[in-house]
This record gives C-alpha cells, sequence and structure tokens, in this order.
C-alpha cells in the first residue's frame, strides 16, 4: 500500500487518474430532512470536489411516490451531464403491469436501459413478488443489473433472499445495497456473495464499522464490493474516504472504487 | 491545502461489555490508530464510565492515558443530588484544570436533563468553562434547546449525529450560539459548507467514534468540504483547542 490514496483523503485532493464511480446515488429532495444542492447540477459540482467520474442514479422521487417522473428526471439529468450521471430505471411494483411495460419499452425504444434500481423498503413490496415480474424479464433477457436496496432483517429484500434470487438468473448481476450496514449485515452479505459470480456488495452508508470493509474484502475479494454513496441523501465524502483511508492495498482500492462497478455495469 | 492537525472529540478506550475482536481496548491502541491516520490529539472516555461506574470510569480514565499528553479526559458526570462524584464545584474545577471535558448519558444512567435534577451541576460547568458533550442517542432537541435556554454560556457539543438533523438544529444554531456539533456523522450533503456560510465553522467539531466506527469517512468530511482552509483548520481541531482551553 502506498500513501496516494490516504495523502489524497487527508489533504482533500480529488484523485487523478484513478477511475472512481458512485454506483449508488439519487437526486433531488426528500420529504423528511433537508438536503442542500440536491439538484444534478449540485451534485456534479461536488463529484468534481471529490474527484468522481460518474454516478449512477435513481432520484428520490423515484424511489418514492412517482418512479416515473424519476425516470423523466434522471433521463434529463443524464443528457445534461453525459458520462457524469448515469441513469438507474427505477420500477414501482405496486403499479399495474401494464404501466411497468410500457415505461421500460418507452426507455428500451430510446436505448437507455442500463441498469435497473428497486427500493422494495419504500414501496413496501417483497423483491420476488409478481410486480417486478416484467424487470426481471427484461433484465434476464439483456444481462441488466440491479441494484436493490437491502438491510440486515429486511423481509423484503434482505441479502440471502437477493442472492437466492441471483441463483436463478446467472446472468443478471445483483447488486446488495447497503451490505455494509451492520456486522450482522456483512456477515450475512458475505456468506450469500461468497462462490456467486453475479453478486456484488455495495458499500453505501452513513458510517462505516472500524475494519469492516478490511473484513469484507478478506472474505469475498475486492473485486465483489463497489463504492456507492446515496449522494445526495448522503454526502458522497464520508464513503470514498473510507476506501482511500482502509488498510487495503491500492490494487483493491481500485476495484472498489470504480473497476468493479465498470465491469458490472459494462461501462 | 496545508495538512490538518486533527483533534479528536469522540473517542473511547476500555474494557467494554461488547467487544469485536478488532477493537483496541487501551491507550496504546488508540493512540497507534491516530498515529496511523494522521491525528493529533483526542478527547476520549472511558468505557467503564458508561457501563459500570462514572466514579470507577472516570478514575481509571486518568490512570490509563496519565503518561500520554496526546489524549485528553473525557469524565462521566451525574446529577449532584446522590452525591457520587465530587461536589460540582470542585469536580468542574478539577476537570478544567485537566483540559478536559465532561460527557452526559442520560439516558444510559437514569436522569433526565431538567433543571431540577442538572442545573447547578451545569451551572459550575458553565462558571468553569468546561465543554459538555452529549450523544443524541441519549437525549432529544428538545431537551437540548431547553439545557441551552437556561445555561447560555455552556459550550455543548452534540455527538453521533446524522444526515437528518438540520430541521431541528438550524432553530437551535439560529439562537444559541455555543451550540456546537460534532461532525464525524453529519452526513448532510454538502452541509458542512452550508453550516458555515450560514453559521460559522466555529460550531463544527471533528470526531471519529473510535473504536466503533473507522476514520477515513469523518476526515473526509473536513478534508473535502469546499470552504476556505482556515476554516478546515477549525473544525479539525482549533475549535476543540478553544473550547479545552489547549494552547498550541
Amino acid at each position: 500500500m502506498t500513501d496516494t490514496f490516504v495523502d489524497a483523503c487527508r489533504l482533500g485532493q480529488a484523485l487523478a487518474g484513478e477511475l472512481v464511480i458512485d454506483a449508488h446515488a439519487h437526486m433531488g429532495p426528500w420529504h423528511n430532512f433537508h438536503i442542500p444542492h440536491n439538484s444534478a447540477r449540485g451534485m456534479v459540482e461536488r463529484l468534481d470536489q471529490l474527484g468522481i467520474d460518474a454516478c449512477v442514479s435513481s432520484p428520490h422521487v423515484a424511489i418514492g411516490p412517482c418512479y416515473r417522473e424519476g425516470n423523466r428526471q434522471v433521463m434529463a439529468a443524464a443528457d445534461e451531464y453525459p458520462e457524469r450521471i448515469i441513469p438507474y430505471v427505477t420500477i414501482n411494483p405496486n403499479y399495474p403491469e401494464a404501466e411497468t411495460r410500457e415505461e421500460i419499452e418507452h426507455w428500451h425504444s430510446f436505448a437507455r436501459i442500463k441498469a435497473f434500481k428497486i427500493h422494495p423498503a419504500c414501496h413496501s413490496y417483497k423483491v420476488d413478488g409478481p410486480g417486478y415480474g416484467l424487470m426481471f424479464e427484461y433484465a434476464r433477457e439483456h444481462s441488466v443489473p440491479v441494484l436493490s436496496h437491502s438491510w440486515a432483517g429486511d423481509s423484503q429484500a434482505g441479502a440471502t433472499l437477493l442472492s437466492r434470487m441471483a441463483g436463478e438468473m446467472p446472468n443478471v448481476t445483483f447488486i446488495v445495497g447497503h451490505a455494509a450496514s451492520s456486522w450482522s449485515m456483512i456477515d450475512e452479505a458475505c456468506g450469500e456473495a461468497q462462490g456467486k459470480d453475479n453478486v456484488v456488495l455495495d458499500l453505501t452508508g452513513s458510517q462505516l464499522l472500524y475494519m469492516a470493509l478490511e473484513k469484507m474484502v478478506e472474505r469475498v475479494g475486492a473485486a465483489k464490493i463497489l463504492f456507492g454513496s446515496d449522494i445526495p441523501f448522503i454526502d458522497p465524502a464520508p464513503g470514498l474516504g473510507r476506501i482511500l483511508m482502509a488498510r487495503l492495498s491500492d490494487d483493491d482500492k481500485r476495484q472498489i472504487l470504480g473497476l468493479t462497478t465498470k465491469r458490472v455495469f459494462g461501462l | 491545502m496545508a495538512e490538518l492537525r486533527f483533534f479528536d472529540c469522540n473517542t473511547r478506550i476500555g474494557r467494554c461489555s461488547t467487544p469485536r475482536p478488532e477493537h483496541f481496548l487501551d491507550a496504546a491502541g488508540l493512540l497507534a490508530e491516530m498515529d496511523c491516520a494522521g491525528i493529533e490529539r483526542a478527547l476520549v472516555h472511558h468505557a467503564w464510565s458508561v457501563e459500570w461506574d462514572p466514579h470507577e470510569g472516570n478514575q481509571a480514565l486518568l490512570r490509563d492515558i496519565a503518561d500520554e499528553e496526546r489524549l485528553h479526559p473525557c469524565f462521566a458526570a451525574l446529577p449532584s443530588a446522590t452525591r457520587e462524584l465530587p461536589s460540582p464545584r470542585d469536580f468542574a474545577r478539577q476537570v478544567r484544570q485537566a483540559h478536559g471535558a465532561v460527557r452526559l448519558f442520560p439516558t444510559q444512567h437514569s436522569y433526565t436533563l431538567d433543571d431540577v435534577s442538572v442545573g447547578h451541576f451545569l451551572d459550575a460547568l458553565s462558571f468553569e468553562r468546561v465543554p459538555v458533550l452529549i450523544d443524541i442517542g441519549q437525549t432529544n432537541w428538545r431537551d437540548i434547546s431547553q439545557v441551552l435556554a437556561r445555561h447560555p454560556a455552556l459550550n455543548l457539543i452534540v455527538l453521533n449525529t446524522y444526515y437528518r438533523v438540520d430541521r431541528n438544529l438550524y432553530p437551535l444554531w439560529d439562537r444559541f450560539g455555543n451550540l456546537h456539533l460534532d461532525c464525524g456523522s453529519y452526513g448532510v450533503h454538502r452541509g458542512i459548507e452550508a453550516v458555515c456560510q450560514r453559521f460559522g465553522a466555529e460550531r463544527l467539531l471533528f470526531g471519529t467514534d473510535l473504536p466503533i466506527h473507522e476514520v477515513g469517512g469523518p476526515m473526509a468530511l473536513v478534508t473535502y468540504a469546499a470552504i476556505s482552509d482556515d476554516d478546515k483548520q477549525l473544525i479539525a481541531g482549533g475549535n476543540l483547542r478553544r473550547v479545552l482551553g489547549v494552547s498550541d
């Protein structure tokens, strides 16, 4: 391990010549707290400050009341900031199948479906329920990765359930959201990711437990772990800093910062 | 940017009831972690003062950091009525002389922040200019507001907050200049930048929550904030040195 990454964090320097992609981003306001500078522009300014090349985004409105409005917002942002904001297509399984089909076909017609984002907790719907059927059908047909919100003890989309589904869909990569949010979550997510090529773990969370990332790399390897921050739900600096300062090799840090995401998303 | 002089306001040592294999438990372990991360000083409390007895924990803390000038004591306190600790005036004076601080655990230690319970004690700490720290998980914003209204000169530092606090925090900051925030877990998007613009950098202090949480996240929140280098130095350590009365 050299001091390149550690020094960057201590001095607040944007990384030069390193690929950094935030695979778990949102956009816009949210109902129960204040988010300064939450627009696409405010986010890109923050990415610039930190040396983050791009983020993969699902607007807050999409994981909240209107996924269609969210999909429109993120496509517009991606048009305004190409290669900086990469869109997730978000699906809310509580709406009729005909509407889901129309939404998927619409964005498919513009070749805009790079990845799907689902939030079974906010939408109060189990990930293996029929409302997600069309989305998974499309994901299987086109090998599109799916990021799912997850949590320890999550009855809607726990790591074990996501892993079981990954076993049934070998060409769909399942990204387990918030995989480092507690020791029990880490144990479950790492256990499920071991031996499954299409299960990867997202580090998004407001804080990280001491030595947690080092333990995760020891168990599953850096190629199965990716950087995510929740920007602008949460500032991306802590998510970046915990990787830069970790007791890991430079190659492991590069995998987590961007190479895992580049591979999973085919960027 | 010049290297920042970090002074961590939120660390712990001591054997605790639920250690993890990777946790350090003593001052040597904390200092090793500080050296690795580039942290100059730390304010530290003892697990015994939280989980066993404040008096025993405070004594253990003094023993464990006696020869460590980079570690400053953070003592647990209790309401004075049960006389489990020295009188408020003597206690506050001792803490001040040690360039230390006091940390309150009202939920864990079963008391309220009502003035009937802690008023005399907070008066003494305020008189001696001893900073008081409290974890947001041990209290609530209404009680913090009442404490500050009754003790406006008290330097109060709220620890272990999160990214959802602005709607409670901003109104208090509009009114109380001595309210400070441990910003290590204050993950509001561009939140440090917003706070510095509106309220000034003097309100924020660097804290890690070692050994529970890692260092890089809290550090990056300061180093990558879009604020002046002078403001970063204040947040990294200048503000804590000021409220503790520690000279450079």
